[in-house]
């Protein structure tokens, strides 16, 4: 619990030591939460939603016997804060079941085809064969940095560039990968955001699902997104059901409260995260790590 | 007459609606305070709102402070040929992912649209893909590029570039780097050499209009680790609200070049301010 609240140690002593009336430090200490939320990009409606939570937990709940009030407000925040983020469990990350099919989707330049790389890469290493497909027909030269990517991770590639619809090219590296054993299966696609003129390419996102049935969407998500994480999160869930989400660049200054937006938007829970460019540069997400960092301004 | 009491809460709910559009907090609170002391005191007809006296002094703040380029690319590019006869150097640099090569690729086809032909250098030699990305762009758009071996120096293949450019009278060279965060020190420092050994008229830092607050700290350390005259302000078109475009250049008093507003080729805009006006506003 500690370690969580490092960032926030000053506003938590504040608040215990507050001799103002218990509402009133409640109010303090939670404008305060807003505003470091807020900055470290969470959903502004997001965290109105979890600071309402809190706060009627805070007027309504009994602490236990022997426990003060504001010591149980702090443990209130500490549980809410801990399901915002999924759960304080770190998820398995093996597959359920072999084959298993893994598509990736994200906003344009999030980091979709290094992520495929990475997790082949991971995967790989723990004894899984892994096989890639390129369905992103639409940037260029997008066939050739998966490849570029799979040689130097040594897994299968798949791709046509003869082909340009990505459903087809989805199915048809099934087929192959299938043929040769693969026990993992990772889809790249193309970047998409599905605003305005980009509504068609949420209908091809959906395309592709429908060809290959995967057993898990991933959305791919960068640590810089904004305020519209919420937003975009909910409409790939709405196309494309997300099973979970990967956070990327958080080698950068970007806290990546856009990913308790996402999830928050879609129910999923983060499985990875992204700490650098090279294909090894990725890791299981730990949520208490990932709290330290949202709240450590 | 306005009272400071009047303007707190709406001030509050203001700064929200700012930070709800990715105005970053931090600039959002600084924005808010200037708008307060402009408006308090300020006699209005009873009744009035005073939502829309913020907004008007929004507006007037925005007509005032936020700057535009002071140069047009174009004539810029063409003056140089005719004072020096040498090309004219625009650097891309930016984090990762928020659309270098693709807005490079943009403003070369405006470039040609103008009459021109530049010269694209692919100096981004770690990216899996990046070479064959601006080659596909280059030989669509019908543009000479010179290309690196990956893993390669960036700056002796910007330099061969340049040179190239110079012997054939290329009138501008426009090059691509690779991804870089803005706290990695090696990575800055390479491109630091790249604008050692190059030289430049231009540094676009670009940005992208998907990102929350980060894109302070970016411009931020750029512009203390490396300079720059300016953004290119990319993914204008995910249905976002300005709020990216105000944080930067309230933060740092340089004028955005140009916005990106699409995948395409055409996809690229000049900016101005009464864009930005109306995006962050609405029809004002
Ligand atoms: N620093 C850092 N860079 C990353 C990370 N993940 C990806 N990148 C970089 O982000 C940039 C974009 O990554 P891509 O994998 O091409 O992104 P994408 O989502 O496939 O892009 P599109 O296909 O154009 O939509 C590249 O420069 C990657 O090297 C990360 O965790 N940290
Ligand atoms: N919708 C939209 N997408 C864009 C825009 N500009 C770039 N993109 C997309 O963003 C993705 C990343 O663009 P790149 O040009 O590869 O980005 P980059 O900064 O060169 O990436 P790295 O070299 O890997 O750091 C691509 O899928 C582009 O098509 C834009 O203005 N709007
Ligand atoms: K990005
Ligand atoms: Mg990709
Ligand atoms: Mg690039």
């Amino acid at each position: 619990m500690s370690n969580i609240f490092s960032g926030i140690k000053e506003a938590i002593k504040k608040f215990l030591s507050s001799t103002s009336p218990y509402e009133q430090s409640v109010e303090e200490f939670i404008r305060e939460l807003q505003r470091i939320l807020i900055k470290s990009d969470v959903n502004v409606k997001v965290v109105f939603e979890f600071t309402s939570k809190i706060r009627k937990r805070a007027l309504e709940e009994k602490p236990p016997q022997g426990v003060s009030r504001r010591d149980w407000f702090i443990k209130i925040v500490y549980e809410e804060l801990i399901s915002l983020l999924g759960g304080e469990e770190e998820l398995n990350v093996l597959p359920k079941k072999k084959p298993y099919v893994i598509m990736l989707v994200g906003v344009q330049g999030s980091g979709k085809t290094t992520t495929a790389a990475k997790l082949a890469w991971y995967y790989k290493n723990r004894g899984y064969r892994v096989g890639l497909i390129a369905a992103d027909t639409f940037r260029a030269g997008a066939y050739e940095q998966l490849k570029q990517l799979a040689e130097k991770v040594g897994v299968e590639f798949w791709g046509d560039k003869g082909l340009n619809d990505p459903a087809e090219i989805s199915r048809k590296g099934l087929e192959y990968h299938l043929s040769k054993k693969a026990e993992i299966i990772i889809i790249d696609t193309a970047g998409r955001h599905g605003y305005g003129e980009e509504s068609k390419l949420i209908d091809e996102m959906k395309a592709i699902a429908d060809a290959v049935k995967p057993d898990e969407v991933i959305l791919v998500l960068d640590a810089s997104i904004g305020q519209k994480a919420y937003d975009l999160a909910k409409k790939f869930h709405e196309a494309t059901p997300i099973g979970s989400i990967i956070i990327t660049k958080l080698d950068g200054t970007a806290k990546g409260g856009g990913a308790i937006s996402a999830i928050a938007a879609t129910g999923a829970k983060v499985k990875f995260v992204g700490t650098g460019e090279k294909v090894d540069e990725i890791e299981p997400f730990r949520p208490k790590n990932f709290a330290s960092r949202i709240l450590g301004m | 007459e306005i009272k400071p009491e009047d303007f707190d809460e709406i001030g509050n709910d203001f700064l929200l609606e700012l930070v709800e559009n990715d105005v970053a907090y931090s600039v959002a609170e600084e924005i808010i305070n200037t708008l307060k002391n402009t408006i308090i005191g300020k006699r209005v007809p009873k009744n009035s709102d005073i939502k829309e006296s913020i907004k008007e002094a929004l507006v007037d703040f925005i007509k005032k402070n936020i700057p535009e380029p002071d140069l047009d690319i174009i004539e810029a590019i063409k003056n140089k040929q005719a004072k020096e006869k040498k090309p004219f150097i625009i650097i891309f640099m930016g984090i990762n992912g928020v659309g270098k090569t693709t807005s490079i690729a943009k403003l070369a086809n405006y470039i040609k649209k103008n009459g021109m032909t530049p010269l694209i250098v692919a100096a981004d030699t770690f990216r899996a893909g990046s070479q064959e990305q601006l080659q596909v762009h280059a030989d669509r758009l019908g543009v000479p590029i010179i290309r690196a071996k990956y893993n390669s120096d960036p700056a002796s293949i910007a330099f061969d570039g340049i040179a190239y450019a110079e012997k054939k009278n290329i009138p501008v060279v426009l090059i691509d780097t690779a991804g870089r965060m803005h706290v990695d020190r090696d990575l800055i420092n390479e491109l630091k050499k790249i604008i050692d050994v190059v030289g430049y008229d231009l540094r676009l830092l670009v940005i992208d209009a998907l990102s929350g607050n980060d894109s302070v700290e970016q411009a931020i350390a750029y512009e203390k680790n490396v300079g720059y005259e300016g953004f290119f302000l990319t993914k204008s078109d995910a249905d976002t609200k300005g709020g990216v475009a105000l944080s930067i250049s309230v933060e740092t008093k340089k004028p955005i070049y140009f916005l990106g507003t699409g995948q395409n080729y055409d996809d690229i805009v000049p900016f101005n301010k009464e864009w930005l006006i109306k995006t962050l506003l609405g029809e004002k």
